[in-house]
């Protein structure tokens, strides 16, 4: 057994210079011993089995969480369209806060805020231990906001430390309406580790478009934890694009908690060489008349791995669920691995679920027939692959961002 | 135009095409008929080069050896199949799926490739003549079409390609009357005395509207008799007994 004493030390120099309240501490020193008992997960745990995260965490035997190399974010990587800007740059929030007609974003400074109590996920708990960064949107009551919102993390070639963590927040008050646009760029070479906590609250009648674009990380391993809670008619249409990911868990918890509520998520997983990424989705419906939907495709590559363990939970009063999931893979080379793991826990009698997932290689009665029209044996499997993927790419409801990733998609075609 | 000598095809130890020959000259229409799982199909595979086949014998294509050259080589060189089951393909936009297959085969005929809004106007233009909504062309390739509305689908490829040699197979099952008269007519305006077409077809009705040259029968692997367009007649008022041992 690991003792992780070079990281109980880095913990302390941590919080003995953090400046904090009482309550706060408490709590992180909490979340930290939460963390020492089970320590890093391992591959006996079935929530972390298939994880890539399981192999990776070993190499982080110290956690170094100072702020080094701090630039600002290169302007050829800012969005040409109008936005608001939210900007990482090396873990670190550079911010100056917003606060225009209906929204305000700024520092989060109160850490505690919502999560108070310190739970079963190790990484989690590392993540609140050390959290020292993090953004707070609020979108007041009515406000429907034309611009979206775009999160930068950006970690540079100076990016010198080994970790960093950071707890947001976004908040949709009643019938307010929002896009959140968030990319990583990852032009550091050196090992790191990256934990990330966001919390959302949407409001009676709200709606949150969440689109998050996550490419070509190099020795990163990450960690994104999204927890969203849902009330009456809101609605979250979340789509995540992983591309070259290697060694990452994304992993989202959603509470349909509202009547009419309806958690609309998808995602992409295009995965080269010997990239690793792992989606970790449940979904909890914990009033009647819910709806979720979860749209997931991956096209793997070279010996990438792609793992997809998605949960459907139907409390016995969440009567009239309408529940949905469907995950599919194309297997592009016999190195590949895909695990999927669905799971449907159902306590009430009246719901409509379903779930299905598949994977195969790319089905030559479709080659042939596209070969016969005079399209090379290269284009077609390529038009093929996009095809495949660019279905989830559809099911965006904002044209300027389904035109951002299918020009991803295309860039894909260019890549070989 | 195309001669086709000791054709033999096999698929494992399925021998499906036995010793086939088929000689079709420049701006001539040939029909073949014959029952089912004779291997008018798997003809229709070999000649646009469908892979998985264990082929002998000789194709010769405007002189060239056909064999030699894979699917897209061929479409390229103006041979053009018309699928007997044309396949959906989900998340290929039919409108991309016909610029990219134009534009394959014009670069590699040394044309221009054509942009997108010289793409629709000819598709367009097209796809009106053969009664194809434009909102069809921007629908996943055949993925909800109907029967019929493939089938159309397959000859807008075709007028759009322009090949010199067309494989129609069994075009005219699943359409309705209008549609038959639509798509013969389409063919129909092909017609030139440098394109040559082989129709593999069930009925004689077809033949009506498109008359052969010549009509084949194909039966177990074989051409076993070969007439006029009265030989579709024949065939249609006494079934294919006679040439089935
Ligand atoms: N890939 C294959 N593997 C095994 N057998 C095959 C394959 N393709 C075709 N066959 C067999 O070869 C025979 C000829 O098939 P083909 O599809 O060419 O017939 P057809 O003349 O087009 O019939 P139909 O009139 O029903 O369309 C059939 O017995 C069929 O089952
Ligand atoms: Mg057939």
């Amino acid at each position: 057994m690991e003792n992780y004493n070079e990281i109980k030390i880095n913990f302390e120099k941590f919080i003995n210079t953090f400046k904090t309240d009482d309550n706060d501490l408490e709590f992180r020193k909490k979340s930290f011993a939460n963390f020492i008992s089970k320590g890093f997960p391992v591959s006996r745990d079935e929530n972390w089995k298939y994880s890539p995260l399981v192999q990776d965490l070993k190499k982080f035997s110290h956690l170094n969480n100072q702020k080094t190399g701090i630039n600002a974010l290169p302007n050829e990587l800012k969005e040409n369209f109008d936005h608001y800007s939210i900007i990482f740059v090396d873990g670190v929030l550079i911010l100056t806060d917003i606060n225009d007609t209906g929204l305000v974003i700024k520092k989060n400074n109160s850490f505690l805020k919502s999560v108070k109590k310190a739970g079963e996920n190790p990484i989690l708990n590392l993540n609140n231990a050390f959290a020292d960064q993090g953004y707070l949107i609020e979108v007041n009551s009515n406000t429907i906001l034309t611009r979206p919102i775009v999160i930068y993390n950006y970690f540079s070639k100076n990016f010198l430390s080994n970790f960093c963590s950071s707890k947001n927040f976004i908040l949709l008050n009643e019938k307010s309406n929002v896009v959140v646009y968030e990319k990583t760029i990852y032009d550091s070479s050196i090992e790191y580790l990256i934990t990330s906590n966001t919390e959302i609250f949407l409001a009676k009648g709200s709606k949150l478009k969440k689109y998050d674009l996550n490419c070509n990380n190099k020795h990163s391993t990450i960690f994104n934890f999204v927890k969203a809670n849902l009330d009456e008619n809101s609605e979250l249409e979340y789509f995540t694009f992983s591309e070259n990911i290697n060694s990452c868990r994304d992993e989202s918890i959603i509470n349909l908690n509202g009547k009419n509520c309806f958690a609309n998520v998808n995602a992409i997983q295009l995965l080269r060489n010997n990239c690793n990424h792992e989606i970790k989705l449940q979904i909890n419906h914990n009033e009647e008349n819910t709806k979720s939907s979860q749209f997931v495709k991956s096209a793997l590559y070279d010996s990438a791995n792609a793992i997809f363990q998605g949960k459907i939970f139907v409390d016995s009063k969440a009567q009239k669920t309408d529940g949905y999931q469907l995950s599919r893979a194309l297997l592009l080379s016999d190195n590949v691995k895909f695990f999927s793991k669905p799971e449907l826990e159902i306590y009430a009698d009246d719901v409509k679920c379903s779930h299905g997932s598949s994977s195969g290689s790319v089905d030559e009665e479709s080659i042939f027939y596209l070969r016969s029209r005079g399209i090379s044996k290269e284009d077609a499997k390529m038009m093929m692959i996009n095809g495949f993927l660019g279905e989830v790419i559809e099911k965006i409801t904002e044209d300027k961002f389904k035109n951002i990733f299918f020009n991803k998609l295309d860039h894909n075609s260019n890549h070989d | 135009m195309i001669d086709i000598k000791n054709l033999r095809a096999s698929v494992d130890d399925k021998e499906i095409l036995k010793g086939l020959n088929l000689k079709i000259g420049k701006g001539e229409v040939h029909a073949i008929m014959g029952p089912n799982g004779s291997g008018k199909s798997t003809l229709s595979y070999v000649l646009s080069g469908k892979e998985g086949y264990n082929v002998e014998g000789e194709i010769k294509f405007n002189k060239k050896n056909l064999l030699e050259l894979n699917a897209e080589e061929r479409a390229r060189e103006g041979i053009f199949l018309a699928f007997q089951y044309p396949i959906e393909i989900p998340g290929v936009f039919t409108n991309n799926f016909l610029r990219t297959s134009l534009n394959s085969v014009r670069k590699a005929n040394g044309k221009a490739e054509l942009n997108a809004i010289d793409f629709l106007k000819i598709v367009k233009e097209k796809a009106k003549e053969l009664n194809i909504g434009e909102e069809m062309l921007s629908r996943p390739l055949n993925v909800g079409f109907s029967g019929g509305e493939k089938k159309r689908n397959e000859i807008l490829q075709m007028s759009l390609l322009e090949p010199s040699f067309v494989v129609m197979d069994e075009t005219d099952s699943g359409l309705d009357i209008d549609a038959l008269k639509i798509v013969s007519n389409g063919v129909n305006s092909l017609r030139d005395p440098e394109r040559s077409f082989l129709i593999i077809t069930h009925y004689q009705r077809l033949l009506n509207y498109i008359k052969p040259d010549f009509v084949h029968v194909l039966s177990d692997g074989k051409i076993v008799k070969t007439g006029d367009w009265k030989l579709a007649l024949d065939l249609e008022d006494e079934g294919y007994g006679q040439f089935i041992n």
